[in-house]
């Protein structure tokens, strides 16, 4: 009796888990791509994304168009940096303007920073393009840029700000853009209920502050999720406020490439926790928040790329707890980013010189 | 020869127990510069963290780092020794400065300007590493001088 109860356990649970999963399969929308970093949607068979080495392509009607878009500023592509964020206008239907994140290199000197402008998408070249964001100061080292962008539902723009590797502890201090969420208006402006305006020493663009290397940013649920690189270890997932310290480099929970404590502290009073983190390490990229109807089981779970073995993480979140956590797509290798597509399918950007991207669709 | 590798093994182990402290030291007082708890019994509790982690759980053995860099510039100074005459203590003081400052010149250039070296981000760490390497130089030398 006790053996047949355990079997039907386990039956039970088998069919449950069964339930959970989704039955998907791959089709490969384009390949032999240069680094794909960044992927924007237009509609399920147009496509924008970034190659790191400093080309902007497109998907048109489901083929890979064989020319860049033209007028792509200059870009640093080197170590971390290149051609990386990139985001549709809200309005994009009717204004055609996209925004892009990219290292830029200081003219005549060795030193170089986060540039994000904007810019009109005219046939195949970018129009009108202004600069609308500039991290300050340049820094010397070609690394954690971060370089994702988010629309919050004012319309106003995030832009992840990383801690440039060498510069660490910048990242607790507000006069400089090392560590950051900032936000902006469209035109470069800034806000003025961002939380730290008119304060003195304080930079009125920042939003939040003690983040390493953020690599992934959407908006859901009326929450703002941001994935960030730990060093060796502690890879976080939070959920970014505003004025709220992160903690980075004072509290952590990696170490240093080294082998070194960069602190020996997890938390302190006044600085938050992640939701989430990963030891060892899963070196988080894009990030993507599922609201759609296609894999209904996965439907408001946030998904996050990996580049380290290589896999996607859903992640169930319930009143900023997660639930559960699901590793996907673990035959693909690095993956950089993940976005949903308007019909429900997912598209995954995988990493590397002969980079590919591919959709995840019902079988 | 015995006794020459015993000094070189000492002085490998001088040059990587100060880098060690120069790490955990420049950390933690920068934690302590913002307000963090860092108390005594922290600062020796990360003194041995960092020595086992930078040594056994880094990227690269923070020993072997000290070894390769110090027997190179030590095996250079032996060899410029049979021209120049000049006090030993002097001259390998000057290698084990060398070596490090090789070495917090050279790791950067490899890893696109990145410090994986955290102390050796400022130039003040920078001088500090060197001087690490000149103790450890120094102290190569002169027990070399000593034993002649």
């Amino acid at each position: 009796m006790r053996n047949l109860k355990v079997l039907f356990l386990f039956i039970f649970s088998a069919l449950c888990l069964n339930l959970s999963a989704e039955d998907f399969e791959y089709k490969v929308i384009a390949k032999d791509l240069s680094h794909p970093w960044g992927i924007a949607m237009i509609d399920d068979n147009n496509i924008l994304f970034t190659e790191l080495s400093g080309q902007l392509r497109r998907i048109k009607d489901g083929t890979l168009e064989k020319e860049s878009i033209s007028g792509v500023p200059e870009v640093l592509f080197a170590g971390q940096g290149g051609l990386s964020g990139i985001i549709l206008d809200p309005d994009f239907n009717e204004n055609n303007k996209i925004y892009i994140a990219f290292s830029s290199p200081d003219e005549g000197k060795s030193t170089n920073t986060l540039e994000v402008i904007s810019a009109i998408l005219d046939s195949n070249s970018l129009k009108n393009i202004t600069t609308i964001f500039k991290a300050s100061p340049s820094r010397r080292t070609a690394a954690h840029y971060g370089a994702r962008m988010a629309f919050l539902d004012d319309g106003t723009l995030l832009i992840t700000s990383g801690d440039g590797f060498n510069y660490r502890e910048q990242a607790q201090d507000l006069d400089n853009h090392f560590g950051k969420v900032i936000r902006i208006n469209t035109d470069g402006s800034i806000p003025s209920d961002n939380p730290y305006t008119g304060q003195d020493g304080a930079l009125p663009e920042i939003y939040s502050y003690g983040h390493r290397n953020l690599q992934g940013i959407v908006v859901a649920n009326g929450f703002i999720y941001e994935n960030e690189h730990g060093p060796m270890g502690g890879d976080e997932l939070n959920i970014v406020e505003p004025a709220k310290n992160y903690g980075w480099p004072a509290i952590t929970y990696g170490k240093d490439y080294s082998g070194a404590m960069i602190s020996p502290f997890t938390q302190k009073e006044g600085m938050e926790q992640p939701v989430k983190y990963w030891i060892p390490s899963i070196a988080p990229s894009g990030m993507t928040f599922y609201d759609k109807d296609l894999f209904s089981n996965w439907k408001g779970n946030l998904f996050i790329s990996a580049l380290v073995p290589g896999d996607v993480r859903r992640l169930v979140i319930s009143d900023s707890k997660l639930i559960k956590e699901e590793t996907l797509f673990s035959d693909l290798g690095r993956i950089r980013d993940i976005v949903t597509s308007p019909n429900g399918t997912l598209v995954i950007a995988t990493d590397g010189p002969s980079g590919k991207l591919i959709r995840v669709q019902p079988k | 020869m015995l006794k020459n590798s015993l000094y070189l093994i000492i002085s490998i182990l001088i040059a990587t127990v100060l880098v060690v402290l120069q790490t955990t030291l420049s950390n933690l007082i920068w934690l302590s510069s913002i307000d963090m708890p860092v108390s005594i019994g922290l600062v020796l509790n990360t003194f041995f963290a960092d020595l086992i982690g930078m040594n056994l759980g880094g990227a690269i053995p923070l020993v072997g780092l000290m070894a390769v860099g110090l027997l190179i510039a030590y095996g250079v100074t032996r060899i410029l020794l049979i021209w120049i005459d000049t006090r030993k203590s002097y001259a390998y003081a000057l290698a084990g400065a060398a070596a490090i400052l090789a070495i917090v010149l050279l790791m950067p250039l490899a890893f696109y300007n990145l410090d994986l070296i955290a102390g050796a981000r400022t130039a003040l760490g920078k001088t500090i590493l060197i001087l690490c390497g000149l103790l450890s130089g120094y102290y190569f030398g002169s027990r070399i001088e000593n034993k002649e």
